[in-house]
């Protein structure tokens, strides 16, 4: 009977420790393969073939489609360069220039990845559309009130999530490297 | 107490190999991954436009909402199959995942080398027949030789402003993901050939 009762104890905390620890971590945001720049987080090895099996699991369970080495890179941003939480309350200045790639697109989103219902159809800002400055430098104002020069508005309830997809980038295959990824600075909050 | 102690042990040890177990097998029994749902959008063997960017009604995330996006489930179980896609003179990529979602090869217009898609999947088995009977339409496609038995294919398509949208849409609804492996290569709209 002891025997027993120590047996179902050892079970009980091995189920509860291993399906408790596997579920935490595949809950958690993607946490292996990760190569952070500034504020920017990229994860070059998400959905290639030889990604470790957490990463397989967390593509497995969340239905995303990454961009392949052939195709580009994307970076995310859920944070501004001070460390703070980007959130709708307070405005935003994306500016400097972005790594070499023949297109690139900046789109603002949910932490879930979900687009915000805005009245122009404007989730993002691509390379052909922006307005620049004389030095190629560029500045995208994340608001909800409108702003002179690259609006983009902002109408969601919380944290907010910035994507950089540089497609056809050499850093697909020389690497991250010392890749200079544009500043975010938080502006007036409410 | 110290035989307690003892089966407390092992049952974390036995916790680990639980925890290594059930994060390699999630991708199995993952209902929520990016080939289950695509396979809601329609058929296999046929190219199915993505809604745009909305993650809650197809699954799908990690989408630009620059693009335009069209998906195919693909089986190479009754030989190698062809892709022929007439597309717009913009940025496109396409890129082909296994069944669990790791994307084993992808391309985009420059490094295709040419502005529509002509494309050949084939098993390392089917890649040896079709060298030594080479097919004269093959010509110019592009032939890739993949492991696989069953996988998807997704043309991402840019959108330079919503104007263009219907264009890149017409582009992707004719794209042919089960084109004839003998149809000649004459630069002709894929989607006139039956």
């Amino acid at each position: 009977m002891r025997l027993l009762i120590n047996l179902l104890v050892a079970i009980a905390i091995a189920v509860i420790v291993g399906l408790g620890s596997a579920w935490l971590v595949l809950d958690r945001e993607r946490i292996f393969g990760a190569m952070t720049r500034g504020a920017w987080t990229a994860w070059p090895e998400l959905g290639s073939p030889n990604a470790d099996p957490y990463s397989r699991a967390e593509l497995a369970r969340s239905g995303a489609l990454p961009l392949g080495d052939g195709e580009g890179i994307a970076f995310v941003a859920d944070s501004d360069d001070s460390g703070a939480a980007l959130t709708d309350r307070c405005n935003y200045v994306v500016s400097g220039q972005t790594p070499a790639a023949r297109l690139w697109t900046l789109t603002v989103t949910d932490r879930a990845g979900n687009l915000f219902e805005t009245p122009a159809h404007r989730h993002g800002f691509h390379a052909r559309e922006i307005l620049r400055r004389e030095d190629g430098s560029f500045a995208i104002a994340l608001s909800g009130e409108p702003q002179p020069g690259n609006w983009l508005p902002v109408t969601g309830s919380g944290p907010l999530r910035l994507t950089l997809r540089l497609y056809d980038t050499p850093l697909t295959s020389s690497g991250i490297g010392e890749a200079t990824l544009p500043a975010i600075t938080r502006k007036a909050c409410r | 107490m110290k035989r307690l102690l003892l089966y407390g042990l092992g049952g974390l040890l036995l916790g680990g190999i639980i925890h290594i177990a059930a994060i390699l097998l999630v991708p199995d029994f993952a209902t929520r991954d990016a080939w289950t749902s695509l396979g809601r959008l329609g058929p296999d063997g046929v190219f199915h436009l993505l809604p745009e960017g909305d993650a809650g009604t197809t699954g799908l995330t990690d989408l630009d909402p620059a693009m335009a996006h069209a998906a195919c489930r693909f089986t190479l179980l009754e030989g190698p199959i062809r892709i022929r896609a007439k597309m717009p003179d913009e940025f496109w990529s396409l890129a082909v995942f296994d069944r669990r979602g790791s994307n084993v090869y992808s391309l985009n217009d420059r490094t295709a080398e040419r502005s529509d898609i002509d494309l050949v999947i084939a098993t390392p088995l089917q890649m040896a027949k079709l060298r030594e009977n080479p097919l004269p339409a093959l010509d110019r496609a592009i032939i890739i030789e993949l492991p696989l038995t069953r996988g998807f294919l997704l043309i991402r398509a840019f959108v330079p402003n919503p104007t263009l949208a219907p264009a890149a849409e017409t582009a992707l609804r004719s794209a042919d993901c089960a084109a004839s492996l003998t149809a000649p290569d004459n630069g002709s709209d894929p989607s006139a050939a039956p």
